[in-house]
């Protein structure tokens, strides 16, 4: 696999430009990332101290291997939502590696209302379980959770992927021979009680973990009983009567250490044996990846140099390099697995779009897990594409990309727009994992195009009702839909709303790639098959 | 996770922070590159710490490892969380034999309060009666030793119960 | 090893002992072509001394150390499975005048003196009248006495510093040192009433006491007729706790003529008392060059591989041949010394607090060999080491041709020695012999007092604090599965957060 050539010059205006653009952005991105973890009402943060309680973030460094990563998900869940109230959406969830079995960790956030869970964090919850199951990764769960957060239990409860969703993964998982372990540190309240009830182990902590459905208030409420917290569900109850938790720990370090020792008795499922090659840096310095990616959305540039900037060694094989040139494909090794990359270089015309789905196909029979690198601004629109099939051909690529088999990946780079989106393994396409960059924006169309196609609109309907076109009242109509539609197509709005598994720095694409890529060994591949192709 | 070994009465923090190209401990913070594990288990062995090669003799024990390098022995004692939670309390929950001997007296039941300083057995060692005292006040919640038994340095004689949660 | 003798003096010997001793006996009986038998109580049925013995018998006793007492049971034993003869060792029943009786009464060889030399080297009292009168020099003393003006008028006659205690009592009690005439009166009042407060005996008693003295002993063979030699003298001064850790021989910077003395005087008390078998003659060595009697012990001693290693000669060999009866094989002139041997004894004991036992299991035992090394010791990996027998584990020998030598083979070996599983003295003794004072020769019996502050060990340095650390941790089977055990890529790609 030859090395690719870089023709990017660091010394140019455009480069320096361009990094300066991203690294702000960057910069933007760690602060609310900062923020989300560590900023907490001082109150709160004194009662966890009061109960001599860790931070979750603590807990879950004590838990993890030392020397080892953790691919943290969706940390910018909610930010746009319930005023910034529920950083995270309450919660914490990553992959890492405990005694050296690589293991979804789901940790409640009690220093946000209890712990309370908001609807994003019941979607990010079972998004976090879908994960577990799809790539059939252990889970440890880290409760500290009041409950659902009842003023809008409407939008958590009710629906099929809201609160029971967690509790039917939960059994799913188990049924699947997933183990799931779960360290009770404070409060299981309510629906919470189940996932350690639903867990193959539990541990919990004596004096501060408590598991129960209804609290010592619902209880005095419902049949006047009046009962202690540590009768009702403490750790010496429900490990010596109701059987409910099976270890009781002396403290949270304590529960965790029985926890590290549970999990290395897990025996290892086999894995999905990958091709694999020792793994190699990347030849070019993937901070020159912030000197590429131009400071305006409709700036094009090569996505191969954001491939030599990923892959091991900067190698790419490059499959068909003169057919389609919009769309680049080829092998590659991501931290030493081979994968198979496709990579928007301009709109998806027909050629580009065969060219996908053959290759799909290509790495589908050959056991290839497929990374898709958007930036795309949909298939081609015209008399002339029409008339050669534009959409036929983009659907062959939608349906040999749904039917894959291989894992596959997908990192938003820069845009995704119109049905590019579904052609590059977009949200609903279930890929096993789908990573943002701060730049990135995803919408129907961009916020230019959907501000002149509104401003047409208003034009022609001004014509009709036979008045003057007043152009000021267009630019005020165009500049609030550009607004408004700006918003959302941010990529701090997409991961609010868990669109994607979370923002990361550019810089750490090739990280999250090699644990996301680890990770989905874990589950075999399906045989090969495909719906119909129309050709 | 960190380990946690406790020499001569201080703790030390031994982790991981790297394993490839070389394997990098810290220990209390400070980095030291590791090379040429030699295998694992008792005897003598060699190691490469911070590029110099290093032999030594090391044997595991019943609570952590000894090792013997550099023409002295070292004990060395692994801190488990839990040993550590139970002297959470207020210092120390449990009454250690200061020395190997035997039982003589017992002077308080399970359930009893104690005060700090209570004697709660006396033991002899050595021809020497030796007065074992609550490390704090607390109640007993168990006596580990007979009148009359013999017991090894360290062992637990009695334990006091933890601290009401407040 | 030797091929055995022809004609063995007998035929089955039994060990009255266990340990490094039994197995050192073991060894010699192994050579000359005897039988060894071992005794053992349950708690010891699997130790060295009864697995490298030809016979083992068991006996019993509410504790191990009262079986090894039990007179009546060993000397059964030894008749039962045929012993003709009984090696005591050293300690338990070695020096007790009734065991040599019954096992003579039983008809059996006590290789060892007479029962009656037993007794009266034993008793204090007696030995030290016996020495007096046969010119051995014993330490000036008051003999007991009420009378107070009579005591104080002898006293004042020996001269001072005096050590005044109480004659009937021990522990301390009414013991003080006088140094100058003043002082006396006043103090043997005091010792008087606190005799009689303790021990309701107001009897005094003093003797010259020797400030700073060093502990010389000589060895001595006698053929029971009065015909007796030595094999030089051992120097014994670095003590704790009254007891000796490092033995030498010869003594450091001991005048030539002084040395002879001396040794002259423990050959004549062995001639007087027409000594058989082995035995040792204790002094006391001021820094004046006045050498007291301190007692005579009527066998082995434990530091005997000394004199074996500067001799040549197996003392053991030779117990066995006078015991059988033979004439001592070789006059005094015969007997030469070469070089300089040091004993370290290894226990199981705490330096740091006060040498107080120690107890474990023996882990691992690794000991350096060398043609002038010897590590006497009956130690198995496994063995629990008990408050049940003495904390001595083990003697390490070390032969060279000078003082110097010897010193620096015994710190390498003690370097060298790894016995892990129980805290022991090896580190300290190494720093004894490491101490200038040592080198110098400047020894006396409180020379691990004195230098108390300096042989402490030392907090050790950072570089080799961590060294520890990591070859601890890297033994511990999960931390190295921590480190081993991360599976790729995630061992490569390290710490990392996004």
């Amino acid at each position: 696999m030859s090395r690719l050539q870089s023709s990017i010059n660091t010394a140019s205006a455009d480069f320096r430009r361009n990094e300066a653009h991203n690294r702000r952005l960057v910069a933007e991105f760690k602060a609310k990332q900062e923020a989300a973890r560590h900023s907490r009402p001082q109150r709160d943060l004194d009662r966890l101290a009061r109960q001599q309680k860790m931070p979750q973030r603590k807990r879950i460094e004590m838990l993890l291997d030392p020397g080892t990563p953790f691919l943290e998900l969706s940390s910018l869940a909610a930010n746009m939502a319930y005023g910034g109230e529920s950083p995270s959406a309450s919660s914490i969830v990553g992959i890492g590696m405990v005694s050296g079995r690589e293991v979804m960790i789901r940790a409640d956030d009690p220093t946000v209302k209890g712990g309370a869970w908001y609807p994003l964090t019941v979607k990010k919850i079972v998004r976090a379980l879908d994960i577990a199951m799809e790539n059939r990764l252990p889970v440890v769960h880290l409760c500290d959770s009041a409950g659902g957060f009842l003023q809008l239990q409407s939008e958590l409860f009710p629906d099929r992927y809201m609160g029971g969703r967690i509790f039917r993964n939960q059994s799913l998982l188990s049924k699947m021979g997933v183990k799931q372990l779960a360290l009770v540190f404070g409060h299981c309240t309510a629906g919470g009680a189940y996932i350690p009830g639903l867990s193959d182990y539990s541990v919990i902590v004596r004096g501060t973990g408590a598991v129960f459905l209804g609290g010592p208030p619902l209880v005095k409420a419902a049949t006047g009983e009046d009962v202690t917290v540590e009768e009702l569900g403490g750790a010496e109850m429900h490990t010596s009567v109701s059987g409910t938790c099976d270890y009781p720990a002396d403290s949270e370090e304590h529960a965790i250490e029985i926890g590290r020792d549970i999990v290395a008795q897990w025996d290892r499922l086999p894995r999905w044996e990958a091709q694999r090659e020792a793994p190699e840096e990347p030849f070019y310095d993937p901070a020159e990846i912030y000197g590429i990616v131009p400071d305006d959305i409709k700036k094009a540039f090569d996505m191969r140099e954001i491939i030599a900037r990923i892959v091991d060694g900067s190698r790419f094989h490059e499959y068909k390099p003169n057919y389609g040139t919009t769309l680049v494909c080829g092998f590659a090794n991501i931290w030493g697995f081979k994968v198979g990359i496709l990579a928007n270089n301009g709109v998806l015309f027909n050629d580009s779009s065969i060219k996908g789905a053959h290759f799909i196909e290509l790495c589908n029979q050959n056991s290839t897990p497929l990374v898709f690198l958007q930036n795309i601004t949909g298939y081609m629109v015209g008399r002339e594409y029409e008339r050669r099939g534009i959409t036929k051909d983009g659907a062959k690529m939608i349906m040999a990309q749904s039917c894959s088999r291989v894992p596959k990946f997908t990192v938003m780079c820069n845009g995704s727009f119109g049905a590019g989106n579904y052609g590059m393994c977009g949200r609903a396409f279930d890929g096993r994992f789908l990573f943002s960059w701060p730049n990135h924006q995803i919408g129907v169309m961009g916020g230019d195009q959907a501000a002149n196609t509104l401003a047409e609109v208003k034009a022609n309907q001004m014509k009709r009702n036979g008045g003057a076109v007043d152009q000021s009242e267009i630019d005020r109509l165009w500049e609030e839909t550009r607004r408004a539609y700006q918003e959302q197509l941010s990529a701090y709005h997409s991961t609010s709303e868990l669109w994607d598994d979370g923002i990361i720095d550019p810089l750490d694409t090739r990280n999250a790639l090699g644990v996301a890529i680890s990770a989905s060994l874990n589950a075999p591949l399906g045989p090969p098959g495909y719906g119909v192709f129309r050709f | 996770m960190v380990l946690k070994l406790d020499l001569a009465g201080s703790v030390h923090h031994v982790t991981i922070l790297a394993r490839r190209p070389h394997l990098v401990l810290s220990i209390d913070g400070r980095r030291h590159v590791v090379e040429r594990l030699d295998e694992a288990g008792d005897g003598s062995r060699q190691l490469t710490i911070d590029g110099e090669p290093i032999a030594f003799v090391r044997a595991g024990s019943a609570d952590g490892v000894i090792v013997r390098l550099d023409g002295r022995s070292f004990a060395l004692r692994r801190l488990d969380a839990a040993a550590e939670a139970s002297a959470a309390g207020g210092g120390a929950n449990v009454v250690r034999a200061p020395m190997p001997g035997t039982v003589i007296v017992i002077h308080k039941r399970v359930g009893d309060h104690v005060q700090r300083g209570e004697t709660i057995v006396t033991i002899e060692s050595m021809k020497l009666q030796m007065k074992l005292d609550a490390p704090r006040d607390g109640e007993i919640a168990e006596i580990a030793a007979r009148e009359g038994e013999g017991f090894d340095k360290d062992a637990v004689l009695a334990r006091l119960a933890a601290p009401a949660e407040g | 090893m030797m091929a055995p003798d022809d004609n063995p003096p007998f035929r089955k010997v039994l060990i009255a002992n266990r340990g490094e001793i039994a197995c050192r006996v073991i060894r010699t009986l192994r050579e000359m072509g005897i039988a060894s038998v071992a005794i053992h109580h349950p708690v010891e049925a699997r130790a060295r001394h009864a697995r490298e013995a030809d016979q083992a018998i068991e006996i019993s006793g509410e504790t191990p150390v009262a079986a090894h007492l039990d007179i009546a049971q060993i000397v059964d034993a030894a008749r039962a499975v045929g012993a003709d003869a009984i090696h005591p060792g050293y300690g338990f029943l070695s020096e007790n005048a009734r065991f040599a009786s019954a096992v003579a009464e039983a008809g059996l060889t006590f290789i060892g003196p007479d029962a009656d030399t037993i007794a009266l080297m034993g008793d204090k009292i007696s030995a030290r009248q016996f020495a007096a009168d046969h010119g051995v020099p014993v330490a000036p003393s008051v003999m007991p006495t009420q009378d107070l003006a009579e005591f104080t008028r002898q006293a004042t006659e020996i001269g001072f510093p005096l050590l005044i205690k109480a004659a009937a009592g021990g522990g301390g009690k009414g013991m003080s040192i006088v140094r100058s005439a003043e002082e006396l009166e006043g103090a043997a009042r005091h010792a008087a009433s606190e005799a009689q407060r303790y021990f309701g005996d107001g009897r005094v008693y003093a003797e010259l006491f020797v400030e700073q003295p060093r502990h010389i002993e000589v060895q001595v063979f006698g053929d029971g007729k009065g015909g007796a030699i030595h094999l030089f003298e051992r120097e014994c001064s670095v003590q704790r706790r009254f007891q000796k850790i490092i033995e030498e021989a010869p003594a450091a910077n001991l005048p030539a003529g002084l040395r002879d003395e001396i040794c002259a005087s423990a050959v004549r008390l062995a001639a007087a008392a027409h000594y058989r078998n082995a035995g040792t003659v204790e002094y006391i060595l001021g820094a004046d060059g006045r050498f007291f009697f301190l007692e005579m012990n009527t066998r082995l001693q434990v530091e005997h591989p000394v004199t074996e290693m500067i001799t040549g000669l197996d003392l053991v060999r030779l117990q066995i041949e006078i015991a059988a009866g033979h004439d001592l094989s070789f006059a005094q002139d015969q007997v030469t010394a070469s070089g300089h041997a040091i004993e370290c004894r290894i226990c199981a004991e705490d330096p740091e607090r006060d040498f107080l036992p120690e107890t474990g299991t023996i882990l691992h035992l690794d000991a350096p060999q060398a043609a002038y090394l010897r590590f006497e010791n009956a130690l198995d990996r496994g063995q629990r080491v008990t408050a049940d027998f003495d904390p001595m584990l083990a003697k390490l020998v070390a032969h060279g041709p000078d003082r110097a030598s010897a010193t620096r083979r015994s710190i390498a070996a003690l370097h060298d020695l790894a016995l892990l599983g129980v805290k022991t003295n090896i580190d300290y003794l190494a720093r004894v012999l490491g101490h200038p004072a040592f080198a110098a020769g400047e020894l006396h019996t409180g020379f691990v007092t004195q230098h108390r502050a300096v042989l402490a060990a030392a907090e050790p340095d950072d570089a080799t604090r961590d060294r520890v650390l990591i070859a601890a941790a890297l033994g511990l089977r999960d931390f190295r599965d921590l480190i081993l055990g991360v599976p790729e890529p995630h061992a490569s790609i390290g710490r990392w957060r996004n």
